[in-house]
């Protein structure tokens, strides 16, 4: 007959608490990591956590956006916007446009560079700060420097145009409907991009030398290192940032707010844009939290796909 | 010992008296927006410190004071002057209770007297007064007048007018207006707005804010049509394109060197306007202005306010607060004002030596506004009297009429709808009637 062995095992959590090397082990691991985080979580959950559950009721109601009348509507705000609103469908593409531009444009040119920058043993210092000197500027700063420089009065195109003589250069790229959103974007790309590549650059710096004396010794050329040794040495950082820029193109409100505000005639309006005019100028604060609850799902999103890759074994 | 005694006995007699003293000083405070007068604005109110040791007033300037004060307010913070940009934006505040009823104070401190006719009906909100008007504005038209006397050119009375001396400029390689709505995508509604009360006519134009005619009315297509005539042959800055990319800085800067002849702009332009003339401007021109040309010929002026003074409802110090608002509401403090700060004056009584020191041309301007709104010649500017949404819509869609993505009657029917929405929720501001 099988007996149960006699080995005393705790298990109350008073029991538990009589036992020294549980308690010293509960303190160290547990309780101590809990408390030097504490601070920060509590700051969390006031600043971020409440909010964000507030942002999520106030988008089931009627709000002005001041004071606390609130007249709670259900769906209707998401109703309107998903079905009536034929102004969303156009910023939500403008939006998918913005993220395409920016997962290739500052993506290709900082590979480029960080590749190039990562070959240069003296000088590189001075190379790399230039071209990181545009993300440090301040949002106001750029757009006021670009909307000299492309403006058709004295901007480069009208100095083009008057050295050259040739009509045309002088053009209102900002001014006109089908150029005004990517020209924002090529701006905000300026000062953008040096930041991917610095990150990138020390990604690839990060990767152990042997491997490419490895792929040397194989017979590998320039573009077999590049795509057999750096790609997959920068991949986690790479994935990353491309998670982060997608989720950033579904934010972009300051550069196009300073240089258009969704103008000429809506071309270069984007979901954060009208939901600023929605919450602070036509005081609908509910319908405007309804948007931000929309652009909030679109990042959820994003990041659920990268989630899944990880669990798949995707190495992010 | 006994000296330690009396040191001691003096030194808490002392901060007794100090502390006394500290609490008989009552403190009202005030944001305003970080403007070019700010500061002046800021010695104007000192004087009224200097005299009046009990009540000091704190003006605190503020880079964005509108969403800041909203957002204070909101919170049961904020200043006990709570400023906002018109009558639209009082009208959210009073409705949630965050500002106090200003009706007896007006009764006890002569409000009623000292302001014009209609202007107190500005603050009305539920048959309640609620905000104070400031800055009155009005648009007028720029002209660059060394190049209208060298070409022989005289402000034009009539839209009919207007239209032809435009097609005369163009013919000779000016600009006729120096327009851009690049700064300020809202300079889109200051045209729209003008248009309708020069061609449409002020009556109409009231008629459409109190419902009784639909804003697809012929007078208002004849009106926007008209202002996208404008647009289309490139009048506005040289070209469609242009005018959204062009800056204030740039459109003075043409109208100053001559390679645009006219610019409506409000009457806060009577502020930076010499920079751009003469010596300041490097060049050899002098501007003045007129009345923007009407259909009928009739000098009509557009009323606007640029800004609102209610009470918070939060204040500690009401009484204190709205003796503060008697001060700045008189006619020597807004004179004083307009004259040293350049800052528009409320629509109150205010009597020509009130002016002294001021350039010609601007008092000109105000006594012609002062003229037009006693003799019904007024009419409405959009941020005033237009509610929050439809306000957004006029000057947000006009561009789509302007790019050719929507007509001009595809543009007042989404009006009209918006309107007739805004209009059965009650949310018109105050329209005086006339």
């Amino acid at each position: 007959m099988a007996t149960i062995p006699q080995k005393k095992i705790a298990t109350g959590f008073l029991d538990r608490l009589t036992d020294e090397t549980w308690r010293y082990k509960f303190t160290r691991n547990v309780l101590i990591p809990w408390l030097f985080i504490l601070p920060l979580l509590s700051i969390h959950v006031f600043v971020v956590a409440i909010p964000a559950v507030q942002g999520i009721y106030m988008s089931l109601t009627d709000w002005s956006g001041v004071g606390r009348n609130v007249e709670f509507i259900g769906l209707a705000n998401y109703q309107e916007l998903l079905f009536e609103d034929e102004t969303f469908g156009k910023s939500l593409t403008n939006n998918f446009i913005w993220m395409a531009f920016f997962l290739t444009v500052p993506f290709i040119l900082a590979l480029f560079c960080a590749t190039l920058l990562s070959q240069i043993k003296r000088g590189g210092m001075a190379y790399r700060s230039m071209l990181f000197i545009p993300y440090v500027l301040a949002s106001v700063v750029t757009t006021a420097i670009w909307r000299n420089l492309l403006s058709p009065r004295k901007g480069i195109g009208a100095a083009m145009a008057n050295l050259t003589g040739i009509e045309g250069f002088d053009i209102a790229y900002l001014g006109r409907s089908e150029t005004a959103l990517l020209s924002i974007a090529f701006i905000d790309n300026w000062h953008f991009w040096g930041f991917l590549m610095i990150l990138f650059l020390a990604a690839m710096q990060a990767i152990p030398p042997v491997l490419y004396d490895a792929a040397k010794i194989d017979g590998a050329n320039r573009w077999q290192e590049f795509r057999h040794v750096t790609l997959p040495g920068i991949r986690p950082i790479f994935l990353f940032m491309f998670m982060m820029v997608a989720i950033w193109s579904f934010l972009a409100f300051d550069y196009i707010w300073l240089l258009t505000q969704g103008g000429p005639g809506g071309s270069s309006e984007v979901i954060a844009t009208q939901l600023y005019k929605n919450a602070f100028l036509r005081f609908e604060g509910g319908y405007g939290a309804a948007q931000g609850v929309v652009i909030s799902i679109f990042a959820g999103f994003i990041i659920m796909i990268f989630v899944t890759l990880r669990r798949r074994g995707w190495d992010i | 010992m006994k000296r330690l005694k009396i040191c001691f006995g003096m030194l808490v007699l002392l901060l007794a008296l100090s502390s006394v003293g500290a609490q008989d000083v009552t403190t009202v405070s005030m944001w305003f927006g970080e403007s070019e007068y700010a500061q002046c604005i800021t010695e104007v109110v000192n004087g009224f410190n200097d005299v009046n040791p009990a009540l000091q007033i704190e003006i605190i300037p503020q880079a964005d004071t509108w969403n800041t004060t909203r957002t204070a307010v909101a919170g049961g913070g904020g200043p006990d002057v709570v400023r906002s940009p018109g009558p639209s934006f009082v009208y959210e505040m009073a409705q949630q209770g965050l500002i106090l009823p200003l009706d007896s104070f007006a009764d006890e401190m002569g409000w009623r007297d000292t302001f014009v006719g209609w202007a107190l009906d500005l603050g009305l909100v539920d048959g309640q007064l609620y905000s104070l008007a400031d800055e009155l504005e009005t648009l007028v038209m720029y002209y660059n007048k060394t190049l209208f006397e060298a070409n022989g050119w005289t402000p034009p009375d009539t839209m009919d007018e207007l239209i032809a001396l435009a097609e005369e400029m163009e013919a000779a390689g000016i600009v006729p207006f120096s327009h851009g709505n690049a700064d300020w995508r809202p300079t889109n509604e200051w045209f729209v707005g003008e248009f309708m009360t020069q061609i449409a006519g002020p009556h109409n134009v009231y008629k459409a804010l109190t419902g009784q005619i639909p804003w697809t009315d012929e007078s208002m297509v004849e009106a926007m049509e008209t202002l996208d005539m404008m647009q289309q042959r490139g009048w506005f800055g040289g070209g469609l394109d242009l005018y959204f990319t062009n800056t204030f800085d740039t459109n003075l800067s043409m109208l100053g060197n001559g390679e645009a002849a006219m610019n409506i702009e409000g009457t806060w332009r009577f502020n930076g306007i010499p920079d751009y003339f003469g010596e300041a401007g490097g060049n050899d021109n002098d501007w003045d202005w007129a009345p923007v040309p009407s259909k009928t010929g009739d000098d009509l002026f557009t009323i606007g306010m640029g800004n609102t003074s209610s009470i918070n409802a939060n204040t500690p110090h009401p009484q204190e607060t709205a003796t503060f608002l008697t001060w700045f509401f008189s006619a020597e403090t807004q004179g004083a004002m307009l004259s040293n700060c350049g800052k528009g004056p409320a629509p109150i009584h205010l009597p020509e030596d009130a002016m002294v020191g001021l350039d010609s041309r601007v008092s000109r301007a105000y006594a012609a506004l002062s003229e037009a709104s006693a003799d019904d010649r007024y009419g409405y500017t959009t941020w005033t009297f237009w509610p929050p949404k439809s306000d957004v819509y006029i000057y947000e869609e006009v561009e789509r009429v302007w790019t050719g993505e929507i007509t001009v009657m595809d543009y007042l029917e989404g009006l009209n709808e918006l309107f007739a929405e805004e209009l059965a929720a009650g949310d018109i501001p105050p329209i005086p009637s006339r």
